[in-house]
């Protein structure tokens, strides 16, 4: 056993961890954070997407002993707060990005990635850098819709701002 | 009969209620459920396909680390699985929960090992050692029927779970008489639906009521329940069924599994719940497979290209058990019935069997047989239109249901209601430009690339109940859905229904159906699903039937409840009870709308209030309702495709480049929801076009096990979509809605076959008949075409 401390979701915590323990189950019964979902357990579906030190990460690949010391966000992160979702949350909404919803934190912790280092892309691009997360409801259409509305959005603010 | 009322939420795209928690990780999936004083399950799996069972050598397993049991086949050997057809001649197979003397294919469950938590529960597993003599396997459908093959379970005469034939008066004559014939041996792939979540289940037991809670990711919370209480003895009554958030089904969470039914006996045997997770390996050998049908196909026609007789010969390998509810029947008894398609076909000669192999169970998927269906005759059309040098989209104009045949009698016993056949064709080669795409196809081959177009046309049979089921002899002949719907004192409507929702987004479209009915705003409707406390009975989410059947109930209940309000506002306001509007969130007076009252303030006053209200009407704002679209033989969507392809001659890869849908699902309640549930249907589609098969090596050992040897199209393998929308509205249900939830992934198999098949139509001949279209079975058909083009 270990004791580890890592910082989630902005909050530190603390726990004697198994050093096999997977940082999706850590997410998800340590931590109680059962947003991020499991898909395959082999580092293909990118349900279990989560950021670490604010890259994309599959916590399905990822020991929970490995993100000692480190920053991990979920998807539980992205909203503002109860009435207010972040406009990639919203532009999902808007565009019917999701069905079933088990790939979809998955997929928006994806998208914040892409939001944080290429705000400038067209359907292409956004296919390419979504090919990591499988979605077996929608089709993916709606979800490139809703990705070029959140990152037209997130681009508007930041010009205003 | 349906009283009109003011539509305002029907037929808008609103956003989905449901998003909200979804998107914000609030959804609450069964993985995401713990018990207190849980423990968690792992099963031991047959590594063998066909073997005897000599012993399960438990060794260190029971002393493990944190192990509370292992439990083995004959622990639960008072249970077992058994779902029989009520066919002649069924041969019935029955499922052990944890295998007995012999197992039947590689993944079925052996062993069980309950332990503190997963992690520990895995290392007993994996102590667990099972010594299985191997027996001969049985693993392609055509040879699980030669005379000498292995028969699959004692006391069958053969591997056939049984064999039907249809056929109309005037085939023969009309066989005998056509000037041309063309035959084509068709086959698809074993595949499946592969939702994101994998199947999971928490099983409780309560001693002191001998109650059983099964939380379980299941489309058929009521089924579940009937099936339990078969398999464990036990009345209905004492089990509750709870699927929460469900993670996509597609079909294959249609069906009772061993799983659920070895959690609740293991609960009940250890007095503490019982958590059991599928693990991606484990879903792609124990959850249910589909898709694997074999069909021949000869179409007689007249020089016209006009189809005069249709025959057909369907063998569908169901693997090793009839599944439940279902029975192994399923896909044969949809595939005889749908094949003639949306064509103007009177004669029909039908065989099917299903058969009896050592793969996986077989259960549902989006469409059930209906791919395969849709495949053959359209692949049989594409014949006929180069047997007679015609245009592809002229053969189908010619046979083609026309406005004026409906409702048609097919010459399978089913009754079409209405459609827009002609219409859909004619907008999609439109929306698609097809003229526009003929001159691209030739500039394209002038440039040596393989550019293809495919154009399909079918119709999709939805919201089918009784006739259909009993048609299909399943022991359990599925009709009606049930809603219950009741206003609380502060105003709210609570719609319960027994159908369930896992990305179909019913809860909003019921809520459109009932804001409406009640005159309320969304926000005023709460729509819950997926406990069977909530309502009596009901099937659940399949075969495309839902938005009708569960709109339906929704519709009748909450106008019953609209009607006890109109009862207790007259009373208030000294009006008459006709003259009594509903409309957003008041009722009031036709023709003095001043003179209203609160919706809210109604419900208070009818609950807190009984004083005052008028003779003979209850303190009660709650109907429960049931509804069966009436004849039960199903509201008939229809749609076409068009898609075009381009393969890369040196790898044999195909790229789908665009893909145009017309569809007719009669009134949308929400063409958003309606336009995603296409989308997916057709991504899906794509899939079985290209990708996606169940291997096995020829001793019957699982090849696809990872998402890296099973391919799932991803966003980069999928095209835009055009889309566009026809309303016609069906004279049998309660709407005119149509159910459509399956469609999508109907036609692009055929489509897409068309299309490779003319993207190397100049080269040479090659027929297009097997699925998936991997580049490899691709280059074979460049080949084909090659040679038959130089030979000629
Ligand atoms: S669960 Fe981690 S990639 Fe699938
Ligand atoms: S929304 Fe269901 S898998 Fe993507």
């Amino acid at each position: 056993m270990r004791d580890i401390t890592v910082t989630i979701n902005g909050r530190p915590m603390s726990a004697t961890v198994d050093p096999r323990l997977l940082l999706s189950d850590f997410i998800r019964q340590d931590a109680g954070l059962t947003g991020t979902h499991v898909g395959c357990e082999h580092g293909y579906c990118g349900s279990c997407t989560v950021h670490v030190d604010g890259a994309s990460t599959r916590s399905c690949l990822t020991l929970a002993v490995q993100v000692a010391g480190r920053k991990v966000d979920t998807v539980e992160s992205l909203a503002p707060d109860d009435e207010t979702l972040h406009p990639i949350q919203q532009a999902f909404e808007d565009c019917h990005g999701l069905q079933c919803g088990f790939c979809t934190p998955g997929l928006l912790m994806s998208v914040a990635e892409l939001a944080n280092t290429n705000l400038v892309c067209d359907r292409a691009k956004i296919r390419e850098h979504l090919a990591g997360n499988i979605c077996r409801c929608t089709g993916y259409h709606q979800i490139i819709d809703a990705v070029e509305q959140a990152l037209a959005e997130i681009r508007e603010v930041q010009i205003d701002g | 009969m349906v009283e009109s009322q003011a539509r305002r939420f029907f037929g808008s795209r609103v956003s989905r209620i449901e998003d909200d928690r979804l998107l914000r990780g609030r959804g609450r999936y069964v993985a995401d459920i713990e018990l207190p004083r849980e423990l968690a399950a792992k099963f031991v799996r047959s590594y063998e396909a066909h073997a005897s069972v000599a012993e399960i050598e438990l060794g260190d397993a029971v002393e493990a680390e944190g192990v509370h049991a292992v439990f083995t086949g004959a622990d639960f050997a008072d249970s077992e699985i058994r779902c029989v057809s009520s066919y002649e001649g069924f041969q019935v197979s029955a499922q052990p929960i944890l295998a007995l003397d012999r197992v039947r294919f590689a993944g079925e469950a052996l062993a069980m090992v309950i332990a503190d938590d997963e992690y520990l529960a895995e290392d007993a597993a994996e102590m667990v050692f099972a010594d299985l003599a191997p027996l001969p396997v049985v693993l392609d459908l055509d040879a699980a029927l030669a005379s000498d093959a292995e028969v699959l379970h004692d006391g069958w005469t053969d591997n056939a779970y049984v064999r039907r034939a249809v056929k109309t008066d005037g085939f023969d004559k009309a066989a005998a008489g056509a000037p041309h014939r063309l035959t084509i041996d068709l086959r698809n792939a074993r595949h499946g639906a592969i939702p994101m979540e994998n199947r999971a289940c928490v099983a409780d037991y309560d001693r002191g009521s001998n109650r059983f809670t099964l939380h379980t990711t299941t489309q058929v919370p009521h089924l579940i329940r009937a099936g339990l209480a078969l398999a464990m003895d036990v009345p209905e009554s004492q089990i509750r069924v709870i699927a929460p958030d469900v993670g996509g089904g597609f079909g294959v969470k249609a069906q009772l599994y061993t799983e659920e039914v070895a959690c609740c006996l293991a609960a009940r045997e250890l007095g503490r719940p019982i958590k059991w997770v599928e693990d991606r390996r484990e879903h792609f050998v124990a959850s249910h497979h589909s898709r694997e049908h074999r069909h021949r196909v000869t179409g007689y026609f007249d020089d016209l290209g006009r189809i005069l007789a249709l025959e057909a010969d369907i063998r569908v390998d169901m693997g090793a058990y009839s599944v439940f509810p279902w029975t192994a029947t399923m896909d044969n008894g949809m595939a005889m019935g749908i094949l003639p398609g949306p064509y103007k076909i009177r004669e029909y000669s039908a065989t099917g069997t299903p058969v009896c192999t050592n793969k996986t169970p077989y259960g549902a998927y989006r469409g059930v047989a209906r791919p395969a269906a849709c495949f053959s005759i359209e692949r049989l059309i594409d014949q006929i239109a180069r047997h007679r040098g015609l245009d592809r989209a002229e053969v189908r104009r010619r046979n083609l249901l026309g406005a004026d045949d409906y409702p048609w009698h097919s010459p399978s016993g089913l009754v079409y209601d209405s459609g827009s056949l002609a219409e859909s064709l004619e907008s999609v080669l439109q929306l698609g430009e097809y003229d526009v795409l003929l001159t691209e196809q030739a500039e394209a081959r002038a440039q040596g690339r393989l550019f293809g177009i495919g154009l399909v046309a079918f119709t999709e049979q939805t919201a089918h109940t009784h006739q259909e089921f009993k048609q299909r002899g399943v022991p359990i002949v599925f009709g009606y859905e049930t809603a219950k719907v009741r206003l609380d004192a502060s105003g709210t409507a609570v719609v319960s229904a027994s159908i369930h929702d896992h990305g179909q987004g019913l809860e909003t479209t019921l809520a459109q159906i009932a804001a409406d009915r009640l005159g309320l705003d969304l926000d005023k409707v709460r729509v819950e699903y997926g406990d069977t406390n909530q309502v009596a009975y009901g099937a659940g989410t399949f075969a495309s039937r839902s938005a009708v059947l569960a709109g339906g109930a929704v519709t009748r209940a909450a106008d019953d409840v609209a009607a006890t309000l109109k009862e207790v506002a007259a009373h208030e306001l000294e009006a008459a009870v006709e003259d009594m509007v509903i409309e957003r969130g008041r009722l009031s007076v036709r023709g003095s709308p001043v003179v209203s009252i609160d919706i809210s303030e109604l419900c208070r006053l009818t609950y807190q209030r009984p004083e005052r209200l008028p003779e003979g009407i209850e303190p009660s704002l709650e109907s429960s309702r049931t509804y069966d679209a009436a004849p039960g033989t199903g509201a008939y969507t229809n749609a076409a495709h068009l898609s075009t392809v381009e393969i890369d001659p040196m790898t044999g890869k195909t790229a789908v480049l665009t893909y145009a849908i017309v569809e007719d699902c009669g009134p949308m309640i929400n063409p958003m929801i309606v336009e995603g549930q296409i989308f997916g249907g057709v991504a899906q589609g794509i899939g079985t076009a290209l990708f996606e098969e169940f291997l096995y090596d020829e001793n019957g050992q699982p090849q696809s096990l990872t998402f890296s040897d099973y391919l799932i199209p991803t966003s980069t393998d999928v095209p835009d979509f055009a889309v566009a929308h026809l309303e016609t509205p069906s004279p049998f249900t309660i709407g005119g809605i149509k159910g459509m939830g399956e469609g999508g992934a109907i036609a692009p198999g055929a489509v897409i076959a068309s299309a490779i098949e003319d993207a190397l139509s100049h080269l040479g001949e090659t027929v297009v008949t097997d699925l998936p279209l991997t580049p490899e079975r691709v280059l074979t058909h460049i080949d084909q075409a090659i040679a038959q083009g130089e030979g000629q």
